[in-house]
């Protein structure tokens, strides 16, 4: 298994996406993608949009979904269809975890022929935020379709 | 070993005797071989539909029976097919009944042409509906509003949109409801709900949502048909979709709320969309507040369609809104106060419905006049490749299921699993050979909803009938469908 990556999971009614990598961070980048790429094929596409992304949970996996919601209500706001996301902060401060960062994409209308999939929300059915081993986060969850 | 206990009551109904913590005992409507692949999926120690039956049992106040209905598959807390009835005083409201697509359901109208004009024309018919039902990612509402009339979408719901001139036909008296329940607030609506939803009313959305032309295939019950105004040969069309991105946020919003309502009024949580609060609590009473505007939004959202819908095929063939009308609207992600026989004795309860459809028996209020005497009409939604129902609620499924009812097939396989076994253009010629013309704004997400990738929709009305809970009028062969 590399670094870092992504992958989708079986799951009867929807999908399961996975991501790792060497930190939180990294692992929360990974799965943000997962969930775009079944919403979009994104190959060749050239952000065009920054989004700012900013939330906070009770814990790991709870800021994990925050964050995956976020990345979808503010998409869908602001009409942009999302193929990426840089995490520039992800900390714990007084027992609540925060994150902050920006989502990269393309108006929705410079991707009409590359849709997919909507995705309705990130659902808390299994989520989960691991370290593995020493160096080595994996973070998961089911987006509801 | 299998998690759950299961007993068989008769051919068409299992149950998960009541033990441990469980309130009341688990009932699933299955037949043997649909048994036999829940058990089999049980083993996978994921994704467990019985285990949530089990877990919804659980749950404080929950009255007679933890239900799952035939079309049961897993779910979020509760599985998809599930039916859970609580007391007003001792019982709980949970997100995990209501699911994020708020008051998802379908509405069919009957409309007035012939079988072989339509049949001659669908091409025509299937390019208009594409072209004028907004369907797909990031689409937008024909129906202008503001962000303050959103409120006002929220409380009045599908009265609001016929007074913008969305015709209604005489539709209300045939929606769940009147289009409208009372009750809903829009302060207990996040400001980034309301920001989400107030272009997208009138928007078909994706995924398992259609636009369905339809045919009177076959008739079962034609005293139930004529009631509702069919016979073989009636040409239908149904529209299935629900309160889009407002659900889903009202969803993602109360999510926090209730899971610290749980803490605070020391409700077990068994998984985590499980998370519950007393229907009298200020958290409770909040949250349902806030799914009465999501139940609003659905209504108006399908009434907005109506009037597309109508004008679609007032383009191709000429004909007045009135020649579309509609049989009835009702949805299938709900909770709903009513009033149901327990123990006995009649008292109200709210019911939770998750991809469950309200099923009224003969003489039950709440039901249009037209169809009191026979009972409410179930728009049950198929496949595209096979067909669609339209049941009727029975007296035993009053009795049984608190008068509830299937909502569709039901998933049988992955949508990964449909992605490696169908692609979407493959789907597309294969339906035309079988006389359906698709149209669809994403082929991949077609191939997730292959007709392959759902159980036998046959089957599931069937065991429904086989208990007697539900009872077939007629089946619907597609023609034309649309997807987003």
């Amino acid at each position: 298994m590399s670094l870092r990556g992504h992958e989708t999971i079986d799951h009867t009614a929807d999908m399961g996406i996975r991501g790792w990598g060497r930190t939180p961070a990294e692992a929360f980048e990974e799965t943000a993608s997962a969930m775009f790429e079944i919403g979009v094929n994104a190959d060749g596409l050239v952000p065009s949009r920054r989004i700012g992304i900013s939330c906070e949970g009770d814990d790991l996996a709870g800021i994990l979904i925050e964050f995956l919601n976020g990345c979808i209500s503010e998409a869908d706001v602001s009409g942009t269809v999302l193929v990426g996301v840089s995490v520039g902060a992800l900390a714990e401060r007084n027992g609540k975890w925060y994150v902050e960062a920006t989502a990269l994409g393309v108006p929705v209308a410079d991707a009409c022929d590359r849709l997919l999939v909507e995705v309705k929300a990130a659902t808390w059915y299994g989520a989960s935020v691991l370290e593995r081993e020493p160096g080595a986060w994996v973070a998961r969850c089911v987006v509801d379709l | 070993m299998a998690r759950v206990e299961l007993k068989k009551v008769h051919d068409y109904l299992w149950e998960i005797p009541k033990s441990g913590e469980m309130n009341v005992p688990g009932r699933i409507y299955a037949d043997q071989a649909s048994i036999d692949f829940l058990v089999s999926e049980e083993k996978s120690k994921e994704w467990d539909a019985l285990l949530q039956v089990r877990n919804v049992a659980c749950l404080p106040g929950i009255q007679t029976a933890s239900l799952a209905m035939a079309d049961i598959h897993p779910g979020y807390g509760f599985p998809i097919g599930g039916v859970g009835a609580f007391d007003l005083d001792t019982g709980v409201v949970t997100i995990a009944g209501v699911g994020f697509d708020i008051n998802c359901g379908v509405r069919t109208m009957v409309v007035g042409v012939t079988r072989e004009e339509v049949e001659k024309r669908k091409e025509e018919l299937a390019d208009a509906l594409f072209r004028i039902v907004p369907a797909g990612i990031g689409s937008t509402g024909s129906l202008k509003l503001t962000m303050k009339e959103i409120d006002e979408v929220l409380v009045r719901g599908a009265p609001f949109v016929v007074e913008r001139g969305y015709e209604s036909a005489d539709d209300l008296a045939f929606v769940e409801e009147g289009g409208v329940v009372e009750g809903a607030d829009p302060s207990c609506v996040s400001a980034r709900a309301k920001e989400r939803q107030f272009k997208q009313v009138g928007t078909l959305g994706s995924g398992n949502h259609y636009l369905e032309v339809q045919c009177v295939e076959t008739v079962y019950d034609e005293k139930a048909a004529a009631a509702y105004g069919v016979a073989r040969g009636t040409v239908v069309v149904s529209i299935h979709t629900g309160s889009r991105a407002l659900g889903h946020q009202i969803g993602m919003d109360y999510q926090s709320v209730l899971q610290r309502a749980s803490e605070k009024y020391k409700i077990p949580v068994r998984e985590t969309e499980l998370v519950a609060a007393p229907i009298r609590s200020p958290e409770g009473e909040r949250y349902i507040a806030a799914v009465k505007a999501g139940i609003n939004c659905a209504f108006a959202n399908r009434q907005a369609i109506a009037h597309l819908v109508r004008t679609a095929f007032k383009s191709v063939f000429g004909l007045d809104g009135r020649d579309v009308k509609t049989l009835y609207e009702v949805g299938h992600n709900n909770l709903k106060f009513e009033r149901h026989m327990v123990d006995g004795v009649e008292k109200e309860l709210l019911v939770h419905r998750k991809g469950a459809t309200r099923a009224f028996g003969p003489g039950s209020a709440g039901i249009p006049d037209r169809y009191r005497a026979v009972g409410q009409p179930v728009l049950v939604g198929g496949t595209m490749g096979t067909s669609s129902y339209i049941l009727v609620g029975t007296e035993r499924g009053m009795e049984e299921t608190f008068g509830s009812a299937v909502h569709g097939a039901g998933r049988r396989k992955s949508r990964k699993q449909a992605l490696r076994e169908y692609r979407g253009e493959a789907i597309i010629k294969k339906l035309a050979a079988q006389g359906v013309a698709v149209r669809v704004h994403s082929k991949p997400g077609l191939a997730e909803e292959a007709p392959g990738a759902y159980k036998d929709v046959d089957n599931v009305v069937a065991i429904m009938e086989g208990a007697g809970i539900n009872r077939r009028v007629v089946r619907l062969k597609p023609i034309v469908c649309v997807k987003g």
